[in-house]
């Protein structure tokens, strides 16, 4: 088991967001954690990378406990993607990607040659090589996220964190990323990330999580979890899920109700200041 | 990797000149084969033994412009090397050494070296009442940032503009009792300058300057992981607030030995730093050492320019950084209000 999460409760200080949280993940597993926006994903995927004390309950990573682990000992355990990355200063990728290395350096040492051999094949993998001496501020959403990418995989860790790593792309770069994520775990490297499209999620994910107001609504292969049943519970908006005959992916969507649809015509009537009729 | 070394070696050489310069200008003009035989004969270096060097040019070189020159160099490499640090701990190229309250903090010392008498006294009081405030500032400041065990950058940043405007208060409130010459005693020490400095002032800075100057240099690569954030440091492995803390501690210790021996200076902190992070990038492997040889250079320049630029009279080293600095700030400005448009 290289990750198991036992009866977690976390969140900030005064406001717990999780709560009975439990579960395990084996090794060269691709969970997705999916659900609404404020269901505590992020908070999780945080919690378990150490950013945020557990509340309560108990985390194990390749079967130690999370709070007995120095930071450099983590940071070789597991590495973390964090939401919309911000790269102060114009620093270039290279740069970028060195410090994934941090975590196999003392502090007197620098980057070597290992190092930088490292820091080419990681780049080389995600297809940002050509970027090398670039800033990372210049280059376009998809092509940092590769950046970013290449950089935890400089920090050579069995687990991978990953909050969000394809939204906001264009649809080529959001594949190309979930495809890395899958060849990666075959090849024995395990995967637990945030996931907003959940059509992507079932199709490249070997397990969802289903999240729900700070609890584990479902958990198990995409097609157990995108049920018609639990999504509507857990978005709280009717839910349809159908098999698309040509692609064999799931097609998900909202069945808004008829009242609501004459209430929003009425209020788009005021909102584009014409007279509102009853 | 090539050009880094060339801009290297044309600092070095900036450096050298803008030395010789400050040993030669000034009310005695000294040609420079003197300066140089001068420094050789004195160090009993086996090189232009025989170019004769008149006992009056010895003396002007060896006690008076050596030590003044070395407290500029001092002080240039100090706020050079800390401003680059402290815009790198605030991800923010527009902090500069007196964003953590040491320049207030220093002024409230030296005022009250004044205020007492002692700085009558030993001419000790006030760079050791400077280096006192400073310090006991910045930690002021660190105190009123601390939560939970973490010193958030934006809480840091805030305390410091607090911390640094109730001193301002404070040393104002004490000036207004002050006398006339007193007054006038302080008005000097606040526009820093490098005249009458001895070899005493050169080995009160010399220590904690270059000692922690040798440190920070030592943590760029840290300090490279640090400007990125708290989450992305400690995703990494970094204990972030160790570092956060050491860091500020070494640059503020930098810079209050700086205001100590030569005074506030400003500018030097806040657009070296910026002016090398604009041609060799914000790698601080590269730009921390560029910083502290351009700092350096960059203030003996302006302190030798100041010397000559206006005959018969000297125009002090703060000044002399202002006025070179705000027209390149304002330069700096415009050219970021451009790239917004």
């Amino acid at each position: 088991m290289v990750l198991s999460i036992r009866d977690l409760q976390a969140g900030y200080s005064g406001k717990t967001i999780l709560q009975q949280v439990s579960f395990s993940v084996e090794r060269g597993e691709l969970v997705s954690l999916v659900g609404p926006n404020g269901a505590g994903k992020s908070t999780l995927l945080k919690t378990i990378r150490g950013l945020l004390p557990a509340l309560q309950g108990k985390i194990f990573l390749q079967g130690k406990d999370i709070t007995k682990l120095s930071e450099r000992e983590f940071a070789r355990r597991a590495g973390y993607l964090q939401q919309q990355m911000q790269v102060p200063f114009a620093y270039t990728v290279r740069q970028i990607v060195q410090t994934g290395r941090y975590p196999y350096l003392h502090w007197w040492q620098q980057a070597g040659k290992q190092d930088e051999e490292i820091v080419r094949a990681c780049l080389s993998y995600t297809g940002a090589l050509d970027f090398l001496d670039c800033p990372v501020q210049e280059l376009s959403g998809g092509q940092q996220q590769r950046v970013y990418l290449a950089k935890i995989l400089a920090q050579q860790t069995p687990i991978l964190l990953l909050d969000e790593p394809a939204t906001g792309l264009d649809l080529i770069y959001q594949e190309e990323i979930f495809r890395f994520c899958r060849e990666l775990c075959a090849a024995g490297r395990t995967i637990v990330m945030v996931v907003h499209e959940l059509s992507l999620a079932a199709r490249f994910s070997s397990r969802l999580l289903l999240l729900s107001q700070g609890k584990v609504l479902a958990d198990g292969k995409p097609e157990q979890v995108l049920t018609p049943e639990l999504l509507t519970k857990a978005y709280g908006a009717p839910i349809a899920v159908k098999e698309n005959p040509l692609t064999g992916h799931m097609d998900i969507y909202t069945t808004g109700s008829r009242r609501q649809d004459e209430r929003q015509a009425r209020l788009l009537q005021a909102v584009l200041g014409r007279e509102v009729t009853e | 990797m090539r050009r880094y070394g060339i801009i290297v070696l044309v600092l070095g050489v900036c450096l050298a000149v803008a030395g010789i310069l400050s040993l030669s200008w000034g009310q005695m003009k000294i040609p420079f084969l003197h300066v140089v035989a001068g420094l050789a004969q004195g160090m009993e270096l086996p090189f232009l033994t025989q170019v004769p060097v008149p006992a009056d040019e010895m003396a002007v070189i060896w006690h008076i412009r050596l030590p003044r020159t070395i407290v500029g160099l001092l002080t240039g490499a100090g706020l050079g090397i800390s401003g680059a640090v402290l815009q790198g701990i605030f991800a923010n190229q527009l902090a500069d050494p007196g964003i953590i309250g040491v320049s207030s903090g220093a002024s409230v010392g030296a005022v009250l070296a004044i205020a007492t008498g002692a700085a009558g006294v030993t001419m000790f009081a006030l760079p050791v009442g400077a280096l006192v405030g400073a310090l006991a500032a910045v930690g002021l400041t660190v105190a009123m940032a601390w939560r939970h065990g973490r010193i958030p950058v934006m809480t840091l940043l805030l305390s410091g503009v607090v911390v640094g405007m109730f001193l301002a208060a404070f040393s104002a409130a004490v000036l207004t009792l002050l006398d006339v010459n007193k007054l006038q005693e302080y008005l000097f020490w606040t526009i820093g300058g490098l005249d009458y400095r001895r070899w005493e002032h050169v080995l009160l800075g010399i220590g904690p300057i270059l000692g922690s100057a040798v440190v920070m240099l030592l943590l760029a690569r840290q300090l490279n992981v640090l400007v990125l954030g708290d989450n992305e440091a400690r995703a990494v492995g970094m204990a972030v607030k160790r570092y956060r803390l050491l860091l500020l501690v070494l640059a503020s210790l930098a810079t209050a030995a700086s205001v100590c021996i030569s005074g506030n200076i400003g500018f030097v902190g806040l657009v070296v730093p910026h002016m090398m992070r604009l041609i060799i990038g914000p790698d601080h492997r590269r730009l921390l050492p560029a910083s502290l040889l351009a700092g350096a250079a960059f203030l003996v320049l302006c302190d030798a320019i100041g010397r000559v630029i206006v005959p018969g009279c000297e125009i002090r080293v703060g000044i002399m950084t202002a006025f070179v600095g705000t027209p390149y700030f304002l330069y700096l400005l415009r050219r970021y209000q451009r790239s917004l448009d």
